[in-house]
């Protein structure tokens, strides 16, 4: 069995979601224009993403090859419902306002389809748990970090908080979908420019 | 022929479980979902229409254009005070279902946006209290500033501001058509 903290570490590092495999990038490059929504839609992401890679390494040894698609998509789907629900029914109504529109999305976020294939079904449930952590956390610091810039610079807020005075000038463009590609660019030069020096 | 069927049985196997569970857990929240978003109703209305102490939905109303629901604000003697109405005016990515507040002499109390599907950080932000405080003490017909008019529209977002004051339109010319005479 491999070491968890290797496990977490490579989900947030060496195989950062966002910053290295660079999938998952539709919900990363449309919820991100403010920190909180990309921590929120980060956060709902790895709760999923650490249920389906348990749920799958344990069934793993019983799904025919030929029908595993199918049927991670249902764990998957499954697991999205269950969390629409519960927050729907058990969370404040304002943070179900500022997530019930993504929940849906992650449905289709091939981060937890890639993460079942790659990752889960042929790996034991504990591995896959950690993985799912790992992946989890990578995917929702870089969906926050993303947010905080985009929304630092293109509102001068942070986490709703008032940063840059209102007279600033503001960079519209950053909280618009061109920004997300642009700030996207950036962060991932700057991410894999640190890590490959440190490498060296 | 077994290659077939086995997966087969499996997945409905898969499946049937995966529905079984969401049944479960869709009847265990069916109850809280409906009590909270009966609550937010209520709420809702209580902030369009601060005065009023009880509401009563009008199931008779005439429903004209995008206007899905009418509910009569009582003051404390239980005469009407005013109107809340709800109404679906199109924005830039959808409905923006949109709670309005309107006294019984065809003035806007406030209004609430319920529900949208307007881009995060741009039309969205029509939900933030700023916006609903343009309306607050309006009446007429109103429109956005780009338009000449006295709502100042959220930044980058003049078709969402503009649907919410067609909206508040809406519910401004339903009273003064059906009521204020009383």
């Amino acid at each position: 069995m491999a070491n968890p903290l290797k496990i977490i570490k490579n989900g947030i590092i060496d195989e950062n979601p966002t910053f290295v495999q660079v999938i998952g990038m539709c919900p990363t490059l449309a919820v991100t224009s403010s920190a909180i929504n990309g921590l929120g839609m980060g956060v709902s992401t790895a709760a999923v993403l650490i249920c389906a890679n348990v749920v799958i390494a344990l069934i793993r040894n019983f799904i025919p090859d030929k029908i595993r698609i199918p049927a991670f998509v249902v764990v998957i789907a499954s697991f999205v419902t269950i969390v629409d629900f519960i927050l729907q029914a058990y969370a404040p109504t304002s943070l179900y306002n500022a997530l019930g529109l993504y929940i849906p999305l992650i449905v289709v976020n091939c981060i937890i389809l890639g993460r079942a294939e790659a990752f889960a079904s042929k790996n034991n449930a504990i591995d896959s748990f950690f993985d799912g952590v790992g992946q989890g956390l990578g995917f929702t610091i870089a969906l926050c970090v993303l947010g905080l810039v985009r929304e630092f610079l293109g509102s001068g807020t942070a986490f709703g908080i008032r940063i840059l005075p209102e007279a600033f000038p503001q960079t519209l463009i950053l909280i618009m979908a061109p920004g997300a590609f642009f700030t996207l660019g950036m962060l991932m030069a700057l991410f894999n420019y640190v890590k490959n020096n440190k490498k060296a | 022929m077994k290659e077939i069927t086995k997966p087969a049985i499996i997945l409905l196997v898969i499946t049937a479980i995966a529905a079984a569970l969401l049944g479960i857990i869709q009847s265990v929240t069916a109850g809280p979902i409906a009590e909270k978003s009966a609550a937010t109703q209520a709420a809702a209305m209580q902030e369009v229409f601060p005065d009023a102490v009880s509401f009563e939905e009008m199931t008779d109303a005439e429903l004209t254009g995008t206007i899905s629901a009418v509910a009569a604000a009582k003051d404390g003697s239980g005469a009407d005070a005013g109107y809340v109405i709800t109404v679906n005016p199109s924005g830039f990515g959808g409905v923006v279902k949109t709670m309005v507040g309107v006294s019984a002499d065809g003035t806007v109390t406030g209004i609430s946006i319920l529900s949208l599907s307007e881009t995060p950080g741009l039309g969205a932000r029509a939900t933030e209290p700023e916006f609903a405080a343009e309306f607050v003490g309006k009446s007429g017909t109103l429109a956005v500033n780009k338009d000449g008019g006295e709502i100042t529209a959220i930044t980058s977002a003049t078709i969402t501001s503009r649907a919410v004051t067609s909206g508040v339109n809406e519910a401004l010319a339903w009273v003064a058509e059906n009521g204020g005479a009383n």
